[in-house]
């Protein structure tokens, strides 16, 4: 694995925290001052669940400031445990939607003055848990998913969700992710390596789709989580299990270009992923400024967390970056969309990351 | 938490204690009303025991029973459970990284054979583990009382002391410590320092004496003539705690500005025992700021110091000066402080309070060149005759046990006072600092199955790991590093997490590919794969019973497919069982029978574009797809009829027959075979219309009519 | 810290958790059947999801199927009959209960039922109160409808003898819990009868061979093989040489070594070695915990005991919680 050759290093601050957490976001902060963390908390001791918004405290040290705890600014209660959750700004307020393990979903909005969280609307869509969903960027629609095998479009009418069933899968498959690309079109991904696209405006199916070989045995597995670049809409990044990391091209449907882990290619002499890919998104870190000189066809890099504790970054024909080996899973990340420097990580051992990169 | 045993709630169910004469009797309240009918039992993960209670029926608007979870060995009042995962979360990196030095190291020594596998570094590394682990213990860091230092403050904290650090610090000094071993009486005078307070609780000791001395500080006008003050500065003087004694010197009156002149002769004094007090010579490497002493890092260097510095005690004790000290407290406090330092038995014993402290002045002051555990063991007998307690605190019995070298009470004290963690985890300071612990902790026991006590530790721990959803993922790491029964533990424990949902089980099979427990993984997918199956999800169904290989439950899929087929479909549940055959992925199962299915799959969706459209090319292909499907060895008999009936359309196709002659003949000889074997017994009728089989012979005689006109 | 994780129904006389203890199935006086569940598996909150009178009768006795064949329950009821339930989605796609089998009623009741899962498939082994076992085999690993009787005995050592007026109160059967699959099936079964040589408990293993159940070890010392026996239980064996089960008499509480290999005579060697006075009067139940060190035990007295061994090998009872409002 490729040493992080970077002059000065990289900082990390781990954070204890009295929950599990499920899921963290960065909140694009209401004022300057600010820096705001929306996290999905499970309580195991009064096994209870909520949202959470945190400020980070930040130390000043001789040569730097660095966070140094998150306290808790307000808090809205799940009925039950947060098992998505995504982050838009509707008309430069945060809005947040979390979906449940009991199939319900809530849009969240956070109040700019005093930090509050409140419910604008909910609605019971799937049966058992949604496993993923995704609010369009500056709108208030939603795509959701689920291991029911349904697609649905919610959106909200007066406080309250009403949702349009795109697909039901009757149980056929099983969704686990997905991901607006415009506000008409989205992407699934799920059992079996699947990756599918869909348009609104075609109802009945999806537009295309990339079905990996369920019989493969162990060499199968399931995208867990999948993200589409705003500049680049016609691929589509997904990651899952047995560190797979791949990207789908709608140009080039038949051959996805695997950035890590077996896929459905030739199982990789090694391969620096090995256990489930939680999630992955699009690392603009290195190359927002020149984004427009990569070749359409390469691949951007993608960061990802994984069960093994790893949060990495992949690029195409290279060796991954590592920027974090935890002893225990992170099970999600966010990379904040102002300053692509900083990442926020959740880790199973009850704590957050915030990670600074040089 | 039951409370098992005497004073803490720690109980570990743990088998320890050589003769426990009865059992511990615990209330388990259940909040129900009685009468209580009878009870029923069941084991959760690890050491978690439920329990229900029903009650005797009743008309009364109350609840039939109710269940209660008993979790056994888990937190005790002291420590928080969250804070509590922390130490379990925070112990796995030490505790595997030193499990895997000392397994390079072993299969170092297995190469170069020499004679002991763990070479001087061992000890760094045994270090570097302890004081990890102690750093996790530390308790809640109190607020900086203020900016300002009070100068009547004596006492000053920086974080609440727990019994738990102190525990483990204890077995630090004594067993992993090697660099200590010549100051041993310095680090336990700084433990007791840093945790006197702990014993506070059962019994006075010099912290509570201070403490209260600190409270009525603040409304004392000349304190000197308090006795409680002198009495405070003894108290911390024979206990080695310098710094306070030092300090409460100077709040004498004497130092006043205002007072200076008249006093001072008493003032000289003061300060000359402040001073004397200050460079009492120390056999220690260096000393925290703010504490005082003069150290010496070798013995003759620290006894020749100490010689002298007695020397200096002396001289003052005999000076002249005293006559002409008029201030009668003064002069007799100070002079009890010389006297302390003297090493006056007496003095000692009534300045403190509890058995450890007079041992520890009496290692300062009457025996200060002292090293060995047995000198100080019956040291402490000898002290604790003197000042006996009524219940020994549980940090006292592991300090006896500590120091009359005798591991067992060790362990069990660990064990019951303690908890399963410390246990588990101090085991590698035991086995470092002593032969015979290594022997007894290692030595393989049939009594308890053939495992070691080393083992059977890391065992009781896991399981109690394994009792809670957020910390049964780090009980891998214990049952891995126990030589024989972990892995058996390990798959039981795998084998008890809920598989149906996702998160979980991939995790679950996470940790099986990581210890190659390929058995343990293909047994939760399909628990797993049967699940979803039956709870409607078929696509996961499939999905997770092709992870676990388990061809016989896929190939009844596939039959049950099979069966499905037998019926004339809707196009509804055509759409639902093509999906399941894609599912299936094309392997033969059930000897041909899929590739059947995926012919019949092909047929359907021409005849469906037939139905769709009146376009004749694709009514010919359907036509050949039927042909195929006939010829075809591996279609079953009893699929010919619904074949056939399906197909009505095509034998009736308007524009032009679209089978051939032979080809119709075919079709009429499948039918002739059909209606022969519809006499057998063990026909198994399609279900279709009865006059299925005449309107298919009628379509067939029409076409082939129609056939032969054309040919 | 003792925690409530679930209220009962009203008259409910038996419960019993699934194999990851997070579905609870509770049977009642009037019939029904219910169970809980708790929608997060970190939770240890449950409450009823399902509950439906299957019966007229009370049920005394539930019990999961192994999880590789589904979410299903055996129901034993007051008028001895068994029946199978289970959890699929039906036609309309909704989740159900539903009955999928129901064992031949006779004159005897069934006294106790529990399951064995080897590789062969699954087995349920089912008592009656003529002191006759019943060993069926499920045909269909799919399906819990299809069941055939392997084998049918009596709990006797010499299988020429027959006791055709035996009239039994109670019997407890326990599978080895096994761990490798290729392991010989077996299970312990006891009775609490009329008949002397029906009573103490037995270890019966299939004879591959043979095909047939052969009785391989007697736990009774020869004094006490007419002793009742109350209730038994195979503790999981995570890596001794040697196996451990627990069975209840009168007596009290007796924990066996019983050898992992046969003798010449294909018996197993047995060691008797505690003998506990454990509850007063009768005890219904015995549960080894997943390491197979610690017993815990209720009876008559309702009080839950635990059971282990010291260093030593000296098996102590370590602690009784009393129940209390």
């Amino acid at each position: 694995m490729a040493m992080n050759g970077a002059p000065h290093p990289l900082q990390v601050h781990r954070l204890p925290q009295p929950n599990y957490i499920d899921f963290v976001r960065w909140v694009p902060p209401l004022s300057a001052l600010d820096r705001l963390v929306a996290a999905a908390v499970f309580d195991s001791s009064s096994s209870t669940s909520a949202l959470q918004i945190l400020s980070v405290t930040l130390t000043q040290t001789q040569t730097q400031t660095h966070p140094a705890d998150l306290t808790l600014q307000s808090s809205w209660p799940s009925p039950s445990r947060i098992t998505a959750l995504s982050l838009s700004l509707l008309r430069h307020k945060p809005l947040l939607a979390a979906a449940t393990a009991d199939g319900s979903i809530h849009l969240i909005a956070a109040d700019p003055v005093d930090l509050g969280v409140d419910s604008v609307g909910s609605g019971a869509i799937h049966a058992g848990p949604v496993s993923g969903i995704d609010l369009v960027e500056g709108g208030s629609e939603i795509v959701s998913v689920g291991d029911d095998g349904r697609v649905n479009l919610v959106s909200l009418n007066e406080s309250r969700l009403s949702h349009r069933r795109v697909f039901d899968g009757n149980g056929l498959v099983g969704f686990a992710a997905a991901k607006w690309a415009s506000p008409a079109e989205f992407a699934t991904g799920g059992l079996g390596f699947g990756v599918q696209w869909w348009d609104n405006r075609k109802p009945g199916g999806p537009v295309s789709q990339f079905k990996g070989n369920w019989a493969r045995g162990t060499a199968s597995g399931i995208v867990h989580s999948i993200d589409i670049h705003p500049s680049r809409k016609h691929t589509v990044i997904a990651g899952g299990s047995s560190g797979t990391v791949f990207a789908w091209d709608l140009r080039w449907q038949q051959q996805p270009i695997i950035l890590s882990g077996v896929a459905t290619g030739e199982a990789q002499a090694h391969s620096p992923l090995e256990s489930e890919v939680w999630e992955v998104r699009y690392d603009n870190y290195m190359h927002s400024l020149n984004i427009g000189n990569i070749s359409s066809s390469r691949i951007l890099p993608v960061m990802t967390c994984s069960e093994d504790g790893i949060l990495a970054v992949v690029e195409q024909d290279e060796e991954p970056i590592e920027l974090l080996a935890e002893p225990c899973a992170i099970n999600s990340f966010d990379i904040d969309g102002q300053n692509p420097s900083d990442v926020i990580c959740s880790l199973e051992w009850e704590s957050i990351a915030i990670l600074s990169r040089p | 938490m039951p409370d098992l045993v005497s004073d803490s709630g720690q109980s570990s169910v743990v088998p320890l204690s050589p003769d426990s004469p009865t059992p511990v009797v615990c209330p388990l309240h259940h909040g129900l009303k009685p009468p209580i009918s009878r009870l029923s039992l069941s084991w959760s993960r690890g050491n978690s025991l439920r329990v229900s209670v029903f009650r005797k029926p009743a008309e009364d608007g109350e609840a039939g029973g109710k269940v209660v979870e008993v979790k056994l060995g888990d937190g005790d009042g002291e420590i928080g459970d969250a804070q509590w995962r922390r130490i379990a979360y925070g112990s796995v990196s030490p505790f595997a990284l030193l499990q895997s030095r000392k397994n390079s190291m072993l299969s170092m020594s297995r190469v170069s054979a020499s004679s002991s596998p763990y070479g001087a570094e061992w000890w760094d590394y045994v270090m570097e583990y302890s004081r990890e682990i102690n750093v996790l213990l530390g308790g809640q860091k109190l607020p900086p009382s203020s900016v300002i230092e009070d100068p009547k403050t004596v006492l000053k904290k920086v974080e609440e002391p727990n019994c738990l650090k102190a525990a483990w610090e204890l077995m630090e000094i004594f067993y992993a410590d090697k660099q200590i071993q010549t100051w041993t009486p310095e680090r336990l005078l700084d433990w007791l320092a840093d945790y006197d307070s702990l014993l506070s609780g059962t019994q006075p000791t010099v912290h509570s004496k201070l403490v209260n001395f600190e409270k009525e500080l603040v409304g004392l006008q000349a304190i000197e003539e308090d006795a409680k003050y002198w009495e405070a500065i003894s108290s911390a003087l024979a206990v080695g705690w310098l710094d306070i004694a030092v300090k409460m010197l100077r709040l004498h009156g004497s130092y006043q500005l205002d007072q200076l002149g008249s006093r001072e002769l008493e003032n000289g004094l003061v300060e000359a025992v402040a001073v004397l007090i200050s460079k009492m010579p120390r056999m220690r490497p260096g000393l925290a700021p703010g504490k005082l002493g003069e150290c010496y890092k070798t013995k003759p260097d620290f006894i020749k110091a100490w010689e002298t510095w007695r020397a200096q005690i002396t001289k003052l004790d005999c000076s002249a000066f005293w006559v002409q000290c008029d201030h009668r407290q003064t002069r007799e406090g100070l002079k009890n402080l010389l006297q302390i330092m003297l090493g006056n038995a007496n003095i000692l014993s009534s300045a403190t309070c509890h058995w450890i402290e007079l041992h520890i002045s009496h290692l300062l002051y009457i025996r200060p060149f002292t090293m060995g555990l047995e000198s100080m063991y019956s040291l402490a007998q000898k002290c604790m005759q003197l000042k006996p307690m009524s219940s020994p605190h549980k940090l006292m019995r592991l300090l006896l046990g500590i120091l009359g070298e005798n591991i067992e009470v060790v362990l069990a004290e660990c064990s019951r006072s303690f908890g399963p963690w410390i246990v588990a985890h101090a085991v590698e300071l035991l086995t470092a600092g002593s032969t015979q612990a290594d022997i007894l902790l290692h030595e393989e026991r049939y009594n308890l199955g053939g495992i070691s006590m080393e083992e059977l530790h890391r065992l009781v721990y896991a399981q109690v790991l394994s009792s809670h959803a957020l910390t049964w993922q780090i009980a891998p790491i214990y049952l891995t590093s126990c030589m024989k029964q972990g892995m058996g533990l390990l798959e039981i424990l795998l084998y008890k997490q809920p598989v149906q949902h996702n998160k979980i089980l991939l995790k679950n099979i996470e940790i099986c590919r990581l210890y190659e427990l390929d058995n343990v993984r293909s047994k939760i997918t399909k628990i797993a794969g049967v699940h979803q199956w039956k709870h409607g999800k078929k696509g996961s169904g499939v999905f997770w019973l092709q992870q676990a290989r388990d061809e016989v439950r896929l190939n009844r899929i596939a039959q049950q497919l099979f069966d499905f087929v037998g019926k004339s479909i809707s196009d509804e549940s055509f759409k639902q069982w093509e999906g399941l055959i894609e599912l299936l992925g094309s392997e033969t199962r059930t000897a041909g029978g899929l590739e059947f299915l995926h012919k019949y799959r092909d047929f359907k969706r021409s005849l469906q574009k037939v139905r769709d459209g009146i376009a004749t090319a694709a009514a010919q292909k359907a036509a050949e797809s039927l042909i195929l499907l006939m010829k075809n060895p591996s279609t079953p008999h009893r699929f010919w009829l619904p074949l056939l009936y399906d197909s009505l359309k095509l034998f009736n196709w308007q524009e032009c027959p679209l089978l051939n002659v032979s080809q119709t003949n075919l079709l009429l000889n499948k039918l002739q075979g059909l209606s022969m074997a519809r006499l057998r017994p063990d026909f198994i009728e399609a279900d279709l219309p009865p006059q299925a089989l005449s309107s298919v012979r009628l379509a067939l005689a029409t076409n082939l009519g129609r056939a032969i006109l054309e040919e | 810290m003792e925690k409530p994780v679930a209220t009962l129904d009203k008259g409910t006389t038996c419960s019993s958790w699934n194999y990851c203890g997070q579905r609870l199935a509770t049977g009642s006086i009037d019939g029904t059947l219910a169970i809980f569940d708790s929608i997060d598996p970190a939770s240890s909150s449950f409450t009823c999801t399902y509950r439906s009178r299957v019966r007229e009768v009370s049920i005394v006795k539930v019990v999961w199927v192994p999880p590789e064949y589904g979410d299903a329950v055996a129901c034993i009821c007051e008028d001895g009959t068994l029946s199978l339930w289970e959890e699929v989605v039906d036609d309309t796609k909704s989740l159900q209960w539903k009955l999928c089998k129901e064992f031949e009623r006779s004159s005897n009741q069934v006294l106790d039922v529990q399951f064995g899962v080897s590789v062969t498939g699954l087995k349920l082994v089912s008592s009656y109160s003529d002191g006759y076992v019943k060993v069926y085999e499920l045909l269909d690993p799919l399906e819990l409808k299809n069941w055939q009787l392997q084998a049918e005995f009596q709990n006797v050592i010499d299988s020429v003898s027959k006791f055709g007026k035996a009239a039994c109160l109670s019997a407890s059967v326990s599978w080895s819990p096994q761990r490798v699959e290729n392991q010989q099936l077996s299970f312990i079964l006891g009775f609490n009868s009329n008949v002397m040589q029906l009573n103490s408990a037995k270890v019966w293993e299939f004879d591959q061979d043979h095909q047939k159940w052969l009785p391989v070890a007697e736990l009774a010392l020869p004094g006490d093989k007419g002793d009742p026996v109350y209730a038994v239980a195979w503790a999981p064996n995570i890596g001794r040489p040697y196996e451990v089960i627990a069975t209840s008499t009168s007596k009290g509480i007796a924990i066996w070594h019983v050898g992992l290999n046969p003798d010449l005579d294909g018996r197993l060697s047995i060691e008797k070695v505690a003998l506990l006075s454990g509850n007063e009067g009768e005890v219904w139940q015995m549960e080894w915990d997943m390491s197979g060190m610690t017993l815990a035990t209720t009876g008559s007295d309702n009080t839950v005991r635990l059971l282990q061994s010291n260093l030593n090998g000296v098996w102590q009872e370590q602690v009784a919680f009393e129940p209390t409002t």
